[in-house]
Order: structure tokens, then sequence, then C-alpha cells
């Protein structure tokens, strides 16, 4: 049987709100490719932080598609970021995750690149040669309180610093700058990256999945909205936690309300200070810090976890004593990398300060669960029998604004 | 001998994996004596930019001007550039 495929814009004009997307978006190599131009090349991607690139000459790479990016650490400190092409004959100049250079030299013919992008070398060309003109292709890229953004549009979307303006005063004091990576982790996902983002969204999955994670969070921090006389009591205890809790931390100088502004902008964010169970310190297996040495000026451990969310890639946790930082990356149309990073302060000591196992529990754990469920998502979106299916009202609303931002920048891509 | 026009120090760099020693003046770069004495050394830029000389030093001192070619940390692990560094002393170099 042929059919011919309905265009994006048809496609994106009967998606019935509330419900989940048709197939092709999960599973279409066109749609894929164009996912990856409106969304992934004109939007603000977060790809790692600032303790990525700490000492000048550090460089890491991000692939996103097609799209390979260097982001670098010049050597007056500042954030630079490139197309990993050579403008000779475009091989790839850097190969390796991290590294630190003087100079950026392509391995194919040694044409060298200052870490401003500036062609500095290339043998054999004539006198008249311009190497002005045949600098890196440069990518924008910011930071907002240690988190890396980059965007390859020429103009990128205006709105960063309204958002950095909003969240920087949450994330701040946990001072990303002052942290290190402590361990770091690239799963692939056996989905599309809207599956992956989509399963984020929500935690209607959590307490049958999540057992671990469960131990300190409350699914009610994300949307989840109770049900039964148990469930409702659980809420209350929660709204009450939220609210006393909210106080004594914003008192403490902590900003913790939410805010949510997840559709209608292209850098699309939400954020908000959740409590956690029990002893409250941390999301590990026993709610208690992990590591001794707390992030910043912190000397209260019992900060909750600070939920930082953006679009189209992004989630972070940032708690008292570490941060778990996520970032998603499409690889085809029905694979996905998400990377994890789990920062510690950078001058804790592991085996003194902290045990990696320990740190790393219950995210390596939560993560392998999640990558399962968006793996059995796409098994049963890919088969035939797949129609879209509704979402829960209150529960997963905030998957709704998530492909309602989806979908609504598709259309501004598309100009329909 | 005239003690009063000096003559230039001139030091020996072994290159310990071709087996090969020469003499490098004081004034003269380590890759530019080791090429005229036909010694097969990679090389492009020749500023100390690119880092293709890149090489370890097993030992001797020397005088180095790059232009970003090699890191400090490479340098604290016994690389330099001969494209761009005069002897100090008797070299030996790893290649
Ligand atoms: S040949 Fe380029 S640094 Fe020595
Ligand atoms: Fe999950």
């Amino acid at each position: 049987m042929t059919q011919t495929q309905p265009a994006l814009s048809a496609l994106l004009a009967r998606r019935r709100l509330g419900y989940t997307l048709e197939a092709q978006f999960y599973t279409n190599e066109t749609i894929f490719r164009q996912d990856l131009d409106f969304i992934f090349a004109r939007h603000w991607i977060q790809v790692g932080v600032e303790p990525d690139i700490a000492s000048p000459g550090d460089c890491m790479i991000v692939d996103i598609g097609p799209h390979a990016i260097i982001v670098a650490r010049d050597d007056d400190g500042g954030l630079r970021a490139f197309h990993n092409v050579c403008r000779h004959r475009g091989a790839r100049l850097l190969h390796t995750a991290k590294t630190n250079v003087g100079n950026l030299v392509c391995p194919y013919h040694q044409w060298t690149y200052g870490l401003d992008g500036s062609l500095l070398f290339a043998a054999h060309m004539p006198e008249q040669f311009d190497a002005t003109c045949h600098g890196l292709r440069r990518v924008h890229v910011r930071s907002l309180a240690g988190l890396l953004f980059i965007c390859m549009a020429e103009t990128p979307p205006d709105d960063f610093d309204a958002m950095a303006q909003t969240l920087a005063p949450y994330i701040m004091p946990h001072d990303i700058r002052g942290c290190r990576v402590a361990f770091e982790e690239d799963i692939i996902e056996h989905g599309n990256w809207k599956l992956t983002m989509e399963n984020n969204r929500e935690c209607y999955h959590c307490n049958a999945a999540h057992p671990e994670l469960t131990r300190s969070i409350f699914a009610e921090g994300f949307g989840f909205a109770p049900v039964g006389a148990e469930a409702e009591a659980q809420a209350e205890r929660f709204h009450s936690m939220v609210g006393a809790l909210h106080r004594d931390w914003e008192q403490g100088g902590l900003p913790s309300r939410e805010i949510e502004d997840l559709v209608d902008r292209p850098t699309g964010f939400r954020t908000e200070r959740l409590p956690l169970e029990d002893a409250g310190e941390s999301e590990t297996l026993d709610t208690r810090v992990a590591c001794r040495k707390l992030l910043g000026k912190f000397s209260e451990k019992r900060l909750g976890a600070l939920s930082v969310w953006t679009q189209p890639n992004s989630w972070h946790h940032f708690m008292s004593d570490h941060i778990v930082s996520f970032s998603v990356f499409p690889l085809t149309p029905e694979t996905t990398l998400l990377r994890t990073k789990w920062l510690v302060h950078a001058d804790a000591v592991e085996g003194r300060d902290y045990q990696c196992a320990n740190l790393t529990a219950v995210w390596r754990a939560t993560n392998r669960q999640d990558s399962d469920l968006v793996g059995k998502a796409a098994a049963g979106i890919r088969s035939s029998g797949y129609r879209p299916g509704p979402y829960a009202p209150d529960t997963e609303s905030l998957v709704e604004k998530f492909c309602a931002w989806y979908v609504g920048r598709l259309k501004i891509g598309l100009g329909t | 001998m005239n003690e009063t026009a000096e003559p230039t120090a001139s030091y020996t760099v072994e290159f310990t994996v071709s087996k090969r020693t020469v003499t490098c003046d004081a004034t003269q770069f380590v890759l530019t004596a080791a090429l005229a004495a036909g010694i097969r050394l990679p090389f492009t830029c020749r500023q100390g930019i690119c880092g293709t000389c890149k090489s370890r030093l097993i030992s001797g001192l020397y005088d180095m001007k790059h232009k970003g070619g090699i890191r400090p940390h490479e340098i604290e692990q016994g690389f330099f550039l001969p494209c761009c560094s005069k002897p100090l002393s008797d070299l030996a170099v790893e290649k």
C-alpha cells in the first residue's frame, strides 16, 4: 500500500489538542530533518555546563544531528562556539569529547585557527589567498549562570536574556562555575527525541517506574494530580510543605516559587524549588546529601531540589550538595542521546567527601528506567495499530505544553 | 685563538629514535639544524603555531618562542616545538 504523506503543515494543522502527536512525528525521516532545521538549528540548545570547559584552551564537541559544533574557552576566559568543520576541505577539526588545545589545528592539512576562530596559518596557499575570509563559521554561545547554550541561527531568538534574568537568581546560589563534573553518562534511547522530552515532562509514570527516584521526589512537583483519598492526603502534605519551605527558602535568599513560561516564547522554560521527602536534602537513596562539601556558600543541607527546564532539550536538578544536568540530542528519527552530568563542588574529593556510586545511584537507575519506557513507547508508536491518545488533563498538562510549544515553533518555522 | 670574537656556543642534539646526532648553534632552531643534516621531521608552519613538529624532549635546556602551538600542560609533560626552539645545552629528543 502506498500513501502519499500529508505535508508537515497539514499534519500540524490537524493536530488534536491534548493528544499525543501522530506517528510520523516520531518516525518520519523528513519530519526529523525539519525538527533539526526548525527546532535545533533555530533555538537556544542547552549543550553542557561551564565546568566542561573551565580553562583557556578547553574545547568540547557537541553533535546535533548533522551539526558538528565546538564550544571553547578562549585565552581571555570568554566562551566561543564554531562549526567543527575546516574551511579548507571540510574535515572535522576535533574528534574527542573534551580536549585542551593551543590553537585549533586541522588534522588533515594543518590549517590552524586561533581560539577566536580566525585562520592563523594555511601552508601552500597563494599570496592572494585571503585568510580573513576563511575563519571558522561561528555559532552563538551563551551561559545562563553556568549552563551553556548555543544557537546556530544567524539571528538567534532574542528572548535569551529575559529567560536568563528570570532563572539566574534561582540557579546562581548553586554556583555551577565553582563545580566540577564528577561523572558523565551518555545513553542512547531507542525513540524519537520528543519521546525523551515528553517522558521527562510528567511524573504519571514515576510511582510505578522509579522506586529509587520516588524515595526523594514528589510526583506532585511535576504536575501529578492526586486521585483517591490517600493520594489526596499526600498531595495536601506536599502542598503544605511547599508553602512553608518556599517561605523559609525565599527568606533565606533562595527564589523558590514556580515560574512557568513553556509555550508562548521561543526559549520556553519552567522552574520551581521543590521539597524532597524524609531528610529532604538530596535526590539520593537515603534523601541525605551525597557530598559533604556543599555547593557555593550553602551551609543548609535541606534546600530541596531546584527544577529547571528549557525547551527544547534540557532539564536540571540543583540541590545543596550536587547538580544533575540533562541534555537531549537527536541522533536519528528513532534514536536519541541523553547526556547526564553530575556536578559537585570543585574542591570535593571522591572517597573523602562523596562516593561516586552513591552520588549517581538514583539518576543512573532512573535514566535506565526512562530509557526503557521511551523504547517501549517508540515500539508501539511505530506499529500500525497506533492512534494518538489523550493526555491526562492535569497530570500530563506539562507534556501537552511541550507538544504545544513544538507544534507552535514548527508552524512559525514553516510560516503557516 | 682570538679572545674577543667569541664563537657562538654550539650544542649537540641527539635524536634517539633515528639514532642520529647533529650540531646546533645556540642561535639556530633545532628543526632547522635537523633538516640541514637531512633528518626528516614533521613540520608545517615553522612558527610555533600549528604544533605539527611537537616532540618529546628527553634531556636538555632550550629557549622556545611559540605562538600557541603547544599548551603549558604539554610543556610540563616534556614536549616542545623544535621549529621555534634554540638549544641552551646539549639535547636528546625522542624522534
Ligand atoms: S611546525 Fe608548526 S609549530 Fe612547529
Ligand atoms: Fe521518568
